[in-house]
């Protein structure tokens, strides 16, 4: 038993005195050539913006970015710049840090141009050709802005947790989005990012090249044409309606019959006083309550009826 | 003794062992957690006090009962191919649920299929004795011994879209994306007779199609995307036929003969070829080029041409409409940087919407059987353009300026007689912008801009107007329609983000926009002017690293002033009887609150806070008395409370449980489906009778606990 105790410390000594070995003498050389930590190349970083410096930066191993075996995928320096000022002024001395080349944070900017040349470089091109004609791009929004590059959960890119990035500067839609009438975009059933391309230079920064075009994507059968076309239907969604959201029931900007009364000039019941009706009786004009004046010219957004002049071509049928 | 001896021995061996490698296995656990990406499941169960109908109309958690609490986030990464495996569930034990898996080989290939279902339920409750919703054939109930038996309608509508995609890099910096989208909707909606305040419900199931074939080169200094995208809408019914038990027609007049036809959006379908195009002629000088054509057609025939008797179709109707607008779009664009402090941008548009349906009479008088009524299409083509330049002054402000201006021509109705309100041959608009920025400093960043725009119709093509009047007024042209109104907008922006230490920032936002509509001679109507107003701010303060509280306020109130006439039918003079004077003012008042803290190291807790109030507002003056059933409408107002909590506690280093608790009340006086003593509304003055109301009141507690398990 004694012998076969001895043999077991003289093997562990030797595995021990093994391993320690090349790890003691390799911490010379690794001095002297730090290892990489996640990307090719972020030694020259990480060696101080290690895990216990910066866990955050790291964190872009989690990332499309942290994916090293494409070989596209780009080293600390290729965004922020080699930055050697950073690289040798970091830490001695009692001044302040040097910041590095092209910074993303509010105590080490860049400016907006900077700090997006550098995304573009790579990303120019699919839905972003147009970015620097945007509104965005002209309003010193950055990628950043709205981006988390090194996190594995960018909020801006899930939908339910977009609008609260987009809420930042968009606070009209923030209220809209509150009121009764809505998108389900508080539901996290759409984003901002299904209706706008916020990195395009359509108008309004839409998803397509028109407000109809981008409402037919989900609303095709408005699309038409109809045999009997309602004239601003076919210009523009947003004449009528405000998608965001809005006190009045499917999104309309004002209530029947005061919405339609602000093309509608006519004589008989189109002109009408606005009011409910008493009770059954009164419902010969039924046009402010319920439905409105849509109570009857139920088919609004256009018809395809060849039947009877006095309603087809009035979208009650 | 021995056993002692030797087992410590070997325990101090193997502490030696540990010394040497564990804490570089500590290291490797502690780097993997920082650098591979997360992945949780979270399955548990939920309860709901009470329905829902306004809260719960897309969420899928309508109704007072249990549900099934499933969601994932499953994201995994073979590090050696840069292959990712993702799979994410959201809501899956819900009626509202999605989930996509996802394949990719990054830099060279992927696909991935997606599945979600977004349900509107409707908030009303209806009762009705309609026979057949859901259906093309529906039956009203009629009065007396026709009274069809009543039942609750549960209107809703669901829309299940399947998504794939597939993308594959072809070449060095060449890029192939195809996706094809199929959404099923189905359900019915609220609609009407037509002819009558009957209710009838639109069967909605319909298929749509979207397919995008988009061949991409990102090069270093030139970008290009082009392809294809096509849309297909394919309406499983085309046409209902309603009718009321046992009347002849449901207004007892010819006009509307029972049974009732009622159109429904036909199939159609539309096809576009584009192209992107973005060159950087230095790194501060780019120029960007977007072509595109798409040919959208309607040609599906038209069902009601099948009908007889006196819905028989009219002498010369075709069969089909051979609906097609072809759309172009031309648009240039120019940003340029010519000094480090003047960045210089501009851009041309041409966008055309041409309407090349051909004009068909299709209805008509009917007794004569002459079809008197065509077709409407509408083109317009619009020349846009805009130029802004910014410039860089000290301290990091940024003066911008830009002049946007539209020019586009419009088609009116070809046929006087058939054109009811005013159009606009071509409409003008111009506006300018100025604007004041601060941005990247950082403490005090923030803007103010200026915006003014005046639009103007410069041909009007006039109505028809049915009576003629003794006075040779005009009653059809006394109106600018809003869209095409003179108007001129200006409009303030200020916003200031104030972030004087680390933890603690602030928002302030205040918008204030006003449009004048100006009145042309002898069109008084329509909008006089509106304004809109938003005031809003926002804070965030972290009391420490693991305590932070955040708060946002708004105040907005929109109102819009409105000017009309009313006359009687028929009327010989273009002097109304009545001047209507509105003033409409829809107001919203929103409050958000959000704490979020760790307790311990294991337990974290949050708690948020949303209020919402929002009002409209319906004053009206008229210039001759009101009758006494002519009550002026009452104020609207609607308040939501939410309080949600949770607590979150860490079981183990991988799998936490959460406790979410969800106070929600919804409060509204809405009238929209009340008669004028408040009571519920009831369709029809004798036949149908369908009730229709919402609840007034509804207030519901959730309670949910989940179980959360992490992975890498």
């Amino acid at each position: 038993m004694k012998s076969l105790g001895k043999a077991l410390r003289v093997c562990a000594f030797a595995v021990l005195a093994g391993s320690l070995f090349p790890a003691l003498t390799a911490t010379a050389a690794e001095k002297e050539a730090p290892k990489d930590i996640v990307l090719t190349g972020d030694a020259k970083c990480t060696t101080c913006h290690d895990e216990n410096d910066s866990p955050e930066a790291l964190r872009i191993g989690k990332t499309k970015h942290g994916t090293v075996a494409d070989k596209r995928t780009p080293g600390c320096t290729n965004c922020h710049g080699e930055s050697e000022k950073h690289v040798k002024e970091a830490g001695r001395g009692s001044g302040p840090t040097p910041p590095v080349d092209v910074g993303f944070t509010k105590k080490n900017f860049s400016s907006a141009e900077a700090q997006n040349a550098s995304c573009l470089n790579c990303h120019q091109g699919s839905t972003r050709i147009f970015w620097q004609n945007s509104t965005h791009a002209r309003r010193d929004v950055t990628c950043a802005s709205c981006h988390s590059i090194h996190d594995g959960h960018d909020k801006v890119r899930e939908a339910k947790s977009q609008p609260e990035v987009c809420s930042n500067c968009h606070k009209e839609q923030r209220a809209q989005f509150a009121r009764p009438s809505h998108h389900p975009v508080p539901e996290g059933q759409m984003s901002c990012s299904s209706c706008h391309n916020v990195h395009g230079d359509n108008p309004s920064q839409l998803v397509k090249s028109s407000v109809n075009d981008t409402c037919y994507s989900c609303h095709m059968e408005k699309r038409g044409p109809f045999v009997h076309n309602h004239q601003p239907v076919s210009e523009d969604c947003a004449i009528c309606h405000n998608p965001h959201g809005t006190n009045i029931a499917n999104l309309l900007k004002a209530r029947a019959p005061y919405l339609c009364q602000e093309c509608h000039s006519h004589d008989s019941h189109p002109s009408s006083l606005a009011g409910l009706p008493t009770d059954r009786t009164g419902n010969s004009l039924p046009h402010t309550v319920g439905r409105g004046c849509v109570n009857c010219h139920t088919n609004i957004h256009g018809s395809n009826s060849t039947v009877n002049n006095a309603t087809a071509g009035r979208f009650r049928r | 003794m021995n056993n002692f001896n030797t087992t410590f021995r070997l325990t101090a061996v193997a502490a030696a062992m540990l010394a040497a490698y564990g804490s570089a296995f500590a290291e490797d656990d502690d780097l993997k957690q920082l650098t591979e990406p997360d992945s949780s499941i979270s399955v548990g169960a939920g309860y709901w006090s009470n329905d829902r109908p306004q809260q719960g109309i897309f969420d899928g958690m309508r109704d007072d009962h249990g549900y099934a609490l499933i969601d994932a986030d499953v994201v995994k990464r073979d590090d050696a191919t840069g292959t990712w495996f993702k799979f994410k569930g959201e809501g899956l034990g819900l009626e509202s649920r999605k989930f996509s898996a996802e394949v990719q080989q990054q830099g060279n290939m992927g696909g991935f299929m997606s599945y979600s279902r977004i349900p509107r339920e409707s908030p009303l409750e209806i009762r009705s004795g309609i026979r057949g919703v859901g259906s093309e054939r529906m039956t009203v109930s009629g009065s007396g011994a026709n009274v069809l038996p009543f039942h609750d309608v549960d209107l809703a509508t669901y829309r299940d879209l399947i998504h794939v995609g597939f993308s594959k890099n072809l070449l060095k910096d060449v890029d192939l994306k195809l996706s094809f989208k199929n959404e099923e909707k189905n359900g019915s909606r609220h609609w009407g007779m037509g002819s009558a305040a009957l209710f009838v419900a639109e069967p909605i199931d319909s298929t749509t199609q979207q397919l995008d074939v988009t061949l991409e080169y990102t090069g270093e200094k030139l970008q290009l995307a082009g392809g294809y995208a096509g849309s297909w809408y394919n309406n499983k019914n085309d046409l209902v036929l309603a009718s009321v038990q046992g009347v002849s027609n449901p207004r007892e007049d010819s006009r509307s003969p029972n049974t009732t036809p009622l159109s429904l959006p036909l199939d159609n379908e539309a096809h576009q070829f584009f192209l992107n195009a973005g060159y950087s002629f230095t790194p501060s000088t780019r120029g960007m080029l977007k072509v595109s054509r798409s040919v959208a057609t309607q040609d599906e025939t038209i069902p009601s041409i099948g009908l007889t008797g006196v819905n028989a179709p009219f002498a010369g109707a075709p069969h089909k409409l051979d609906g097609e607008i072809v759309t172009s779009l031309v648009e240039l664009g120019l940003s340029s940087r010519p000094t480090s402090k003047l960045s210089l941008n501009a851009n041309l548009r041409y966008h055309d919407v041409d309407d090349n349906t051909p004009l068909f009479g299709f209805v008509g008088n009917n007794t004569t059987r002459v079809a008197t009524v065509h077709n409407t299409p509408h083109s317009y083509e619009t020349k846009s353009g805009k130029v802004e330049a910014s410039y860089l002054l000290p301290e990091r402000f940024k003066l911008i300026g830009g002049v946007d201006f539209k020019d586009q021509d419009r088609s009116a109705p070809k046929f006087h007689d058939e054109r009811f309100v005013p159009f606009a041959e071509s409409i003008e608009e111009t506006t300018y912008r100025l604007q004041l920025r601060r941005s990247m400093s950082e403490t005090v960043n923030g803007s103010v801009a200026f915006l003014h725009s005046v639009r103007e119709g410069s041909v009007r093509a006039l109505p028809h107007e049915p009576s003629t009047l003794r006075d040779g007024g005009s009653i059809y042209d006394a109106i600018n329609p809003l869209h095409i109104a003179d108007r001129t907008r200006n409009k303030w922006r200020m916003s200031l983000d104030w972030a004087p230490v680390e933890a603690f920032s602030m928002q302030f936002n205040v918008e204030d926009s006003r449009d004048d509509y100006q009145r042309e001679d002898g069109r008084p109507f329509g909008l006089k002017d509106g304004q809109a107003t938003l005031v809003s701010v926002d804070a965030r303060y972290a009391f420490s690293d693991k305590w932070q509280i955040t708060g946002w306020a708004s105040h907005d109130v929109t109102t819009a002033e409105q000017l009309s006439g009313r006359w009687a039918r028929n009327t010989s003079s273009s002097i109304p009887n009545m001047l209507k004077r509105a003033d409409l003012e829809d107001q919203g008042d929103s409050v958000g609150l959000g704490l979020r803290g760790a307790v311990t190291s294991k337990l974290s807790i949050g708690a948020d806070v949303q209020w919402t109030r929002t009002q409209s507002s319906y004053d009206e003056d008229t210039s001759a008395a009101r009758t006494a059933s002519e009550i002026p409408l009452a104020d609207i107002e609607s308040t939501l409370t939410r309080v949600s909590m949770f607590a979150r506690y860490a079981i183990r280093k991988n799998a936490d449980v959460q406790l979410d608790l969800i106070h929600e009340r919804w409060k509204t006086d809405d009238w929209t489906w009340s008669f004028a003593n408040g009571s519920n509304y009831v369709y029809g003055t004798t036949t149908d009778g369908t009730v229709v109301s919402n609840k007034p009141k509804q207030t519901a507690n959730f309670i949910g606990a989940r179980y959360i398990y992490k992975f890498q």
